[in-house]
């Protein structure tokens, strides 16, 4: 096989591989936290690959610190097929690349992984069951239950399919630009969908502000009502949500606070506004 | 009936604990509150209530999903709450909505705590990484479920264990203002996952993309799959224009 020949001296076997794959489907979250999100997750499910890979106890806490980095992702579509072709680079000392691979597509694969969860699957899914159920229907839930099992299903073709392709990709490196172009198309269709999402799921962010003044119309007094979103709306429709998240941005780029900070303040900021009735 | 034995009040803490933990990995979608209501309705012998809680919960949550890692109401919670105490001497599905939908906004707080709470776990590996303690990452990875578990199964305990009076007094008891506050920042948190996904995107080189994006919505009125699909477009038309500049 040729594949072989690109594996020297790893002593990675398929075992290794799929208990990688297996602590991966099964945990990926369990540590999730704030700051680094799935990163331990990320190195637990690494750690039998990284231990054949680095024997010497030096270079394995290095290929470790690469390894518990932020990272976050859809767990179920995207993650299985990132991880799989960074197992695979790492299995061929290529882990740079892969954490590139890794930083590069964890925002798309997001974006897209909740949109075909989020947006297309699981709201028609939840129509569905949850009309079945309000008719006494045990099939709502079991619909329900049949497509948690459909999820995970779809894990390990996607664990396999990225470390075919990981194998694959980093041969084709030197030939030229695979992972760029993949990254760049991946990229542009993250931000694309993201641009949507921002209005989409923050719509409900609104304003009850009103202005009510009198005023005195050939001689009659009449109120007037200027409904301050109105107004926001012409100026630009989702105002409030796109401020918001530029705020956020604003707070972990700009101000370079932790994820567990910009929450913080974000949690506040909403308090006193929706105490100043602005929110 | 007053209230529950205490152990109806354990079996369904420990299936709050089970279910959230599943929705960590390997996301067997238990935390569904359609699901949640079921089981709830199996223990204490009220299925169709269970499936009416779950099915009220379920539509409420649509569209709501736990972007980036945004606090979302937790419906699961609410369906286990509102089908117990909905059950309890009849009550039906009305009341059992009364004390889920207040039950779900609570949760927030407590996923929030929990969150926090792991942050522990990541500190904790990165020195037992520095001393080159597998089994201490191990350790730190694994046991990362308990402020998780712990944040659903503890509430549900208590709230069953000692039923719906002090549940009803301790909701009465929380200021509006508080109330307001909690349900303006769960909408304001989705921002900081798409915040933290930019922070991880080349913003500066593409964001007319983004742009796109946003006017498709904001303008043009265009549904979510369809930009999806228009955006999929763009990057295969984007990767063979670019390619056909490189060969020409």
């Amino acid at each position: 096989m040729a594949e072989a020949e690109v594996r020297p001296a790893s002593r990675v076997t398929e075992r290794d591989v799929r208990r990688a794959m297996w602590r991966h489907i099964l945990t990926l979250q369990w540590s999730w936290n704030y700051e680094r999100m799935q990163a331990l997750g990320w190195l637990w499910s690494m750690l039998p690959i990284l231990q054949k890979v680095h024997p010497d106890p030096e270079s394995l806490k290095e290929a470790m610190r690469r390894n518990i980095a932020f990272y976050n992702t859809n767990p179920q579509i995207g993650s299985p097929l990132i991880f799989g072709a960074a197992v695979a680079m790492e299995e061929q000392g290529q882990g740079e690349v892969g954490d590139s691979l890794k930083v590069a597509l964890m925002g798309p694969l997001a974006g897209i992984g909740d949109t075909i969860q989020a947006i297309l699957l699981r709201p028609i899914l939840a129509v569905v069951a949850a009309s079945l159920a309000m008719a006494g229907s045990v099939a709502g839930p079991v619909i329900m239950i049949l497509f948690g099992l459909a999820m995970i299903a779809v894990m390990p073709p996607q664990f396999w399919l990225g470390y075919r392709q990981g194998v694959g990709l980093v041969h084709q490196m030197a030939a030229g630009g695979a992972i760029e172009r993949l990254t760049e198309a991946a990229t542009v269709l993250g931000l694309t969908v993201i641009g949507g999402f921002i209005p989409s799921i923050m719509a409900g962010l609104k304003t009850p502000v009103k202005f009510v003044r009198s005023v005195t119309v050939g001689g009659q007094v009449t109120e007037k009502t200027i409904e301050l979103q109105a107004v926001l709306d012409q100026i630009l429709p989702y105002m409030i949500p796109v401020l918001v998240t530029a705020f956020a941005y604003w707070l972990l780029r700009g101000l370079r606070l932790s994820p567990a900070k910009t929450l913080l303040v974000l949690a506040v900021v909403a308090f006193v506004l929706s105490a100043l009735h602005i929110l | 009936m007053e209230g529950y034995s205490i152990w109806v009040a354990v079996i369904l803490a420990v299936w709050a604990y089970i279910a959230i933990v599943t929705m960590l990995g390997p996301g067997l979608w238990w935390h569904e509150p359609l699901i949640s209501g079921l089981v709830t309705g199996l223990v204490v012998g009220d299925v169709g209530l269970g499936l009416q809680v779950g099915a009220s919960l379920t539509l409420m949550s649509l569209g709501m999903h736990t972007y980036g890692g945004a606090t979302i109401p937790d419906f699961m919670t609410g369906a286990i709450l509102g089908t117990a105490f909905g059950a309890l001497g009849g009550a039906g599905p009305e009341a059992g909505l009364a004390i889920a939908i207040p039950a779900a906004l609570l949760m927030t707080q407590l996923d929030i705590l929990g969150r926090a709470v792991t942050t522990v776990f990541i500190h904790g590996a990165d020195a037992y990484l520095e001393r080159g303690d597998l089994r201490g990452i191990t350790r730190m990875h694994l046991w990362g479920h308990l402020p998780w578990g712990l944040s659903r199964a503890i509430p549900v305990f208590l709230a069953i264990w000692l039923g719906s009076g002090p549940v009803q007094a301790f909701m009465k008891w929380l200021p509006q203002w508080f109330m307001n506050g909690m349900k303006v920042t769960g909408a304001v948190l989705p921002a900081l996952g798409f915040a933290l996904l930019l922070a991880q995107l080349p913003v500066r080189r593409y964001w007319p993309f983004m742009v796109l994006g946003f006017v498709l919505f904001a303008y043009l009125k265009v549904p979510i799959t369809g930009i999806a699909l228009l955006a999929v477009a763009l990057a295969a038309l984007y990767g063979s224009l670019k390619g056909g500049e490189q060969h020409g």
